[in-house]
């Protein structure tokens, strides 16, 4: 799911993670006391728990979303999940979908060079420099 | 580097459900909106694929272009600006409460802790003895499991309830314990394998079968090592069914991850074993772990017409080559064939041939996903020969085993029949077991 990590360097605001609501910490329920010895007691056994208490993941807000999207530039990344092609035509016709629809929308497709399982630097500073407005990621599946 | 511009993801029904379920609750964190569109997504003609624009988004059922758009636009929700520490999940308990066998049976089941076939069920008493089967302290984390998220910590305490779970005798727990460093076993969208190999001394020590019926339920370690490594996968992953576990038709071969061991006492002269051809010892005890997809098996026995290593280079051939990956197992009595009749003096002569001679097709070799995935930007980087590749006609025959040294051979078997199996496994490095008893 490495395209989370594209998304994650894409969407995630510091300065709303600093104003926004934070979870409060709740204790851990307490772990039951139980004999030791064979597991067996009054016809009932007692055995050791296989599982393993998962850590949940560190809330990242997303960052506030645009007015309208008329006179906007918008990137469509593609992660050629499974390979280009298919994410290639889907965003071609998004485009000019978007040219039909929202003639003031640019649209800059960019295929990242490491795949699925990388982001893509390159890509990242080309959207910082234009003053890119959106992006689309995909497709995954 | 952070952008801090609105992004949204587009990911196929097949798995949206993951990436906005179990993957924001324990991997990512970022409510993500998405768009979906329905699945499959490649191999579809361009049409289908240009047609999803003006399709439905599976997830609102909106017109997707509509569904793109309020997903720019739409302004945040409060769930969408939460941020921080989460607050903490209920501790999984030491022990579970009590109660009766039928129960705890069921339990076990319902919380998909088991391969659905019998356990013992994992008693203080039996873990305890199981544990001194190692010097390892019961609380020494062995691994961080983050397979689809949770980061969960695999301690030598949750290897032994596995290990009696799976029925594992002490004597079996270090060679359980080399094999936890190499946990959670394959899991994708597509229905990976294992295979795990035993060798050195502890193969014989523990009664490893390496001989007739070495893949086969035979024998006691094979079986009960080869098994712990789905429960442990399972638990430590917390790998359910339709939840971060989505293998489409998920494969057989996970019920024991094809464990064995390599009958290295019947090598021809000159084959190394696996531990040693990867630099241990002949001494050291070795666990090796490989992981693909496919495994093809010979029928009947060897012919003069056809020599053994051709008809391994041919099925070869339909294998997608990802990471130019290959392990031939094969008994004894082929392995002397290849020495003695076509010349192969050790196990990375015939590697070596294997490279050399296995073609397929430039479409054959493009036409898989998993290629598609991981060598296209390779070729989009301008790396060979994948560049060079990817320009060549359809019917072009390339040679997709660049690298004979991922192309592994062990020999098993007990000499019955001129018997080998060609798989796409990747042989990982393999673990000194000695270090973990």
């Amino acid at each position: 799911m490495d395209r989370r990590k594209m998304l994650a360097l894409l969407g995630m605001s510091p300065a709303l993670a600093a104003g926004s609501p934070a979870y409060a910490r709740t204790a851990p329920k307490a772990v039951p006391e139980v004999p030791s010895g064979d597991g067996t007691s009054e016809g009932l056994i007692t055995v050791m728990n296989p599982a393993i208490a998962g850590k949940l993941a560190t809330r990242v807000p997303l960052v506030p979303p645009l007015d309208t999207l008329q006179g906007k530039t918008i990137y469509m990344i593609n992660l050629s999940w499974e390979g280009p092609d298919a994410a290639n035509y889907f965003y071609g016709a998004m485009t000019e979908w978007l040219d039909k629809h929202y003639s003031g929308v640019k649209t800059v497709v960019k295929v990242t060079a490491e795949g699925m399982f990388g982001s893509d630097p390159s890509i990242l500073k080309e959207i910082t420099a234009s003053k890119a407005d959106a992006a689309i990621v995909g497709v995954a599946g | 580097m952070q952008c801090k511009i609105p992004a949204i993801g587009i990911a196929s029904s097949n798995i949206v459900h993951y990436a906005t379920g179990y993957n924001f609750k324990y991997n990512n964190g970022m409510p993500i909106r998405y768009v979906s569109v329905p699945f499959p997504f490649t191999g579809q003609p361009r049409a289908v694929d240009v047609g999803y624009v003006t399709g439905k988004d599976m997830l609102t059922g909106q017109p997707l272009m509509t569904a793109v758009i309020n997903a720019l636009t739409s302004p945040l929700t409060a769930e969408e600006k939460i941020s921080g520490a989460p607050p903490e999940e209920a501790v999984e308990p030491r022990f579970l409460s009590p109660d009766s066998e039928d129960n705890l049976r069921r339990l076990f089941d319902d919380k998909e802790w088991t391969d659905f076939n019998s356990i013992i069920l994992p008693t203080e008493k039996r873990v305890t003895a199981m544990l001194k089967g190692t010097s390892h302290k019961p609380d020494e984390v062995i691994k961080t499991i983050n397979i689809t998220g949770g980061a969960r910590q695999l301690t030598v305490e949750k290897v032994a309830i596995n290990a009696v779970m799976a029925g594992a005798s002490p004597e079996h727990f270090p060679v359980i314990l080399a094999l936890a460093t190499q946990a959670p076993f394959g899991n994708s969208t597509s229905s990976m394998a294992n295979m795990v190999v035993v060798s050195g001394p502890i193969r014989n020590r523990l009664k490893f079968n390496c001989g007739t019926n070495a893949m086969g339920p035979y024998n006691r370690s094979n079986a009960v090592v080869g098994r712990a490594f789905t429960l442990m996968s399972k638990t430590a992953g917390d790998l359910r069914n339709d939840v971060n576990a989505w293998e489409t038709l998920g494969n057989t071969m996970q019920y024991n991850n094809m464990c064995y061991g390599e009958n290295e006492e019947a090598l021809p002269e000159g084959w190394d074993p696996l531990h040693v051809e990867m630099g241990f010892k002949p001494t050291d005890s070795v666990l090796t772990v490989g992981t693909g997809w496919s495994s093809i098996a010979s029928v009947g026995a060897s012919q003069s017409i056809y020599p053994t290593h051709f008809l391994m280079r041919d099925y070869m051939s339909s294998f997608c080559a990802s990471g130019s990956a290959a392990t031939i197992v094969m008994d004894p009595t082929v392995a002397g064939l290849l020495k003695d009749v076509h010349g192969f003096k050790t196990k990375a002569q015939l590697s070596e041939w294997f490279s050399r001679n296995v073609t397929k097709t430039n479409a054959s070799y493009w036409g898989n996903g998993v290629i598609q995935s991981t060598a296209v930007p390779f070729a989009l980087q301008g790396l060979e020969p994948y560049a060079s590749w990817r320009k060549l006609p359809d019917d072009a025959l390339i040679k997709p085993f660049t690298n004979p040294k991922a192309i592994h051979v062990v020999v098993a078997g007990g000499k019955v029949q001129t018997m080998w199996f060609v798989t796409d496994f990747g042989i990982r490095r393999g673990v000194l077991i000695d270090d973990w008893a």
